[in-house]
């Protein structure tokens, strides 16, 4: 049968995670805070331990949790660091 | 390799995964399952984490079903999706899942165990299973022969297979039904796109979305207005979409486009019963979930949802009510036929039966909202609707109350001091306020909508809070009947 489809084919790819990365050390990490609550705790929390495992880690923020970041903080991420963590949810 | 059994399938972790990858190192066994199959679930959670042979799982299913399946079975194998119409399984001659396939490093297949068999299956990985019945189960239909055993291809079903569905069945979107909802309309314009994922929500997709919905061809101007509407910057739809919130889209609908798509704004308004309520809310609900990609559990990551999630749409009972309606207070001409979308929770319903002053009333109204999006959060800055049913409308236009002066009077009633509110979660305005600052529920008046709808007997009133904190607002948008 033929039918309409309510999907766009152009979004339909799946979008696969980048390859993990085999250690820490000597990585610099962007910790990218979406302002939800309690956010900021877990990254603090996540920077002691990466510090730990010898990687330096950078914060910067979204503008707000509940719209995608802008496209100045998309660009900005890939400068400075080489991975990136975000923290969701509260 | 064997020509026609190599495949190359997406993963749900990673890049797409050939054959000649999964026995690269030497032989593997494949185990095909579908998420549907309880057998597969029960093999899937016993088989052990680590097996002399890798294991590669094969899922007869849609990527974010073969995740949660994976999730909920705790898979710590590789899980490919064989998505319909299951070319791989069909190639494997694989007709029951689970089915496990012992495959050489050469591709070529070897043994292979059906359902759930303990031994043989132990015999296969060589590696001892769990002792704990039952030691078998039979397994279930592979996917792909569904059709072949009914005798025919199962539009309904079919409709289920390919995720266009909200869960309930649907009216498959053929040309001809799609083209019958167009009426004639440009099929390549588009309303714009739809987040999270962007699709573009062209008013053929937004047709084929009301055709799976249930909509006659009278309903689709109502719901390409509630899209449009939905799709303004100021409703912020992504985040609606995809928020941890109940939250869900109300389409309110005024003017004379109640009567000529024959919605309900009488007895049972916020209820079942009608084709149009029913149907127009659920289009615009499948427009975001399908062509935006905010399928619950996927991209909607709502903890709990609503059953107004569905669908939501109640249409003012202008005709009982007392006040000038919804659209006119928001700007538009008394025979205009306008949509407005909100974000909002399920309803709360608000029985009173004993008020007799307009005052009381009001309080007890301001009383329920006060528990809506969490109890101590005071002030909330987005918009709750009072959808008052028209016995209480009657009581307060005898008082003079016009829809301003109740608004004012609800936002007044609830108020607190700020020492009353600090449990649980509250905001910062109430940890930073003396105990005696008194902090009203909402930020403004400007923050409750107000309609009339409901049949004419009965003192039921209701409250929806909020989708808060998202910076979302209600949208309005005329409903135009050509375009």
């Amino acid at each position: 049968m033929e039918y309409v489809s309510p999907f766009d084919p152009r979004v339909a790819q799946p979008v696969h995670p980048a390859p993990r990365p085999r250690g820490l050390a000597g990585h610099t990490i962007v910790l990218l805070d979406i302002r939800k609550a309690r956010g900021d705790e877990f990254l603090d929390r996540l920077a002691e331990l990466l510090h730990e495992r010898g990687a330096a880690t950078v914060r910067m923020a979204k503008e707000t949790f509940s719209k995608p970041a802008s496209g100045e903080v998309v660009a900005a991420v890939p400068l400075h660091g080489d991975l990136a963590v975000e923290a969701l949810a509260d | 390799m064997v020509p026609g059994l190599t495949f190359a399938l997406p993963a749900v972790d990673g890049p797409d995964v050939r054959l000649s990858d999964a026995v690269g190192d030497g032989p593997a066994v494949l185990v095909f399952v579908h998420a549907d199959c309880p057998t597969s679930l029960l093999a899937l959670r016993r088989l052990p984490a680590e097996t002399p042979l890798p294991l590669v799982v094969i899922a007869q299913d849609s990527l974010p079903d073969a995740a949660r399946l994976a999730r909920r079975a705790r898979v710590r194998a590789r899980v490919l999706v064989d998505a319909p119409p299951y070319a791989v399984s069909r190639a494997w001659d694989v007709t029951t899942v689970p089915t496990a396939v012992l495959v050489e490093q050469s591709g070529i297949p070897g043994t292979r165990v059906e359902g759930w068999d303990r031994y043989a299956l132990a015999a296969l990985l060589g590696v001892p299973l769990a002792d704990e019945p039952p030691s078998h189960k039979p397994g279930c239909g592979s996917r792909w022969t569904y059709d072949q055993h009914a005798g025919g291809l199962d539009e309904l079903e079919d409709m289920f297979e390919r995720g266009w569905s909200d869960g309930l069945p649907v009216v498959p979107p053929t040309p001809e039904r799609v083209e019958a909802m167009l009426g004639g309309r440009d099929p390549g314009r588009t309303l714009g796109a739809v987040p999270p994922v962007g699709g573009e929500a062209t008013l053929e997709r937004v047709a084929a979305c009301a055709v799976l919905a249930g909509c006659r061809p009278e309903h689709f101007p109502l719901v390409a207005a509630a899209v449009e509407a939905a799709l303004d910057p100021a409703f912020n739809v992504h985040g609606i979409n995809v928020t941890t919130q109940p939250a869900a889209p109300i389409v309110i609908v005024n003017g004379p486009a109640r009567e000529r798509a024959g919605l309900n704004s009488g007895m049972g308004a916020l209820g079942p019963g009608t084709r149009g309520n029913a149907t127009v809310g659920r289009a615009l609900r499948l427009c975001l979930s399908l062509t935006g990609g905010a399928v619950p559990g996927g991209l909607d990551r709502s903890t709990l949802g609503h059953p107004g999630k569905v669908g939501l749409c109640i249409a003012e009972n202008e005709e009982a009510s007392p006040w000038p309606p919804l659209h006119v207070e928001r700007g538009f001409a008394a025979d205009a036929s306008t949509v407005t979308v909100l974000a909002c929770d399920a309803p709360l319903s608000v029985s009173d039966h004993r008020s007799r002053s307009p005052g009381e009333l009001a309080f007890v109204l301001a009383r329920a909202a006060e528990a809506t999006w969490s109890p101590f959060w005071w002030p909330m800055d987005d918009d709750s609707l009072f959808v008052v049913c028209p016995e209480h409308a009657a009581l307060f236009a005898a008082a003079g109350w016009d829809k301003p002066r109740l608004r004012r009077e609800i936002f007044d009633a609830a108020v607190r001091p700020a020492g009353e509110l600090r449990r649980g979660e509250t905001t910062p305005r109430v940890h930073e306020s003396p105990d005696d600052e008194p902090i009203h529920k909402w930020t403004d008046p400007e923050r409750i909508l107000i309609i009339c709808a409901g049949g004419e007997a009965g003192r039921y009133s209701a409250v929806l809070g909020p989708c808060d904190g998202m910076g979302t607002r209600p949208v309005t948008r005329e409903v135009r009947w050509s375009m």
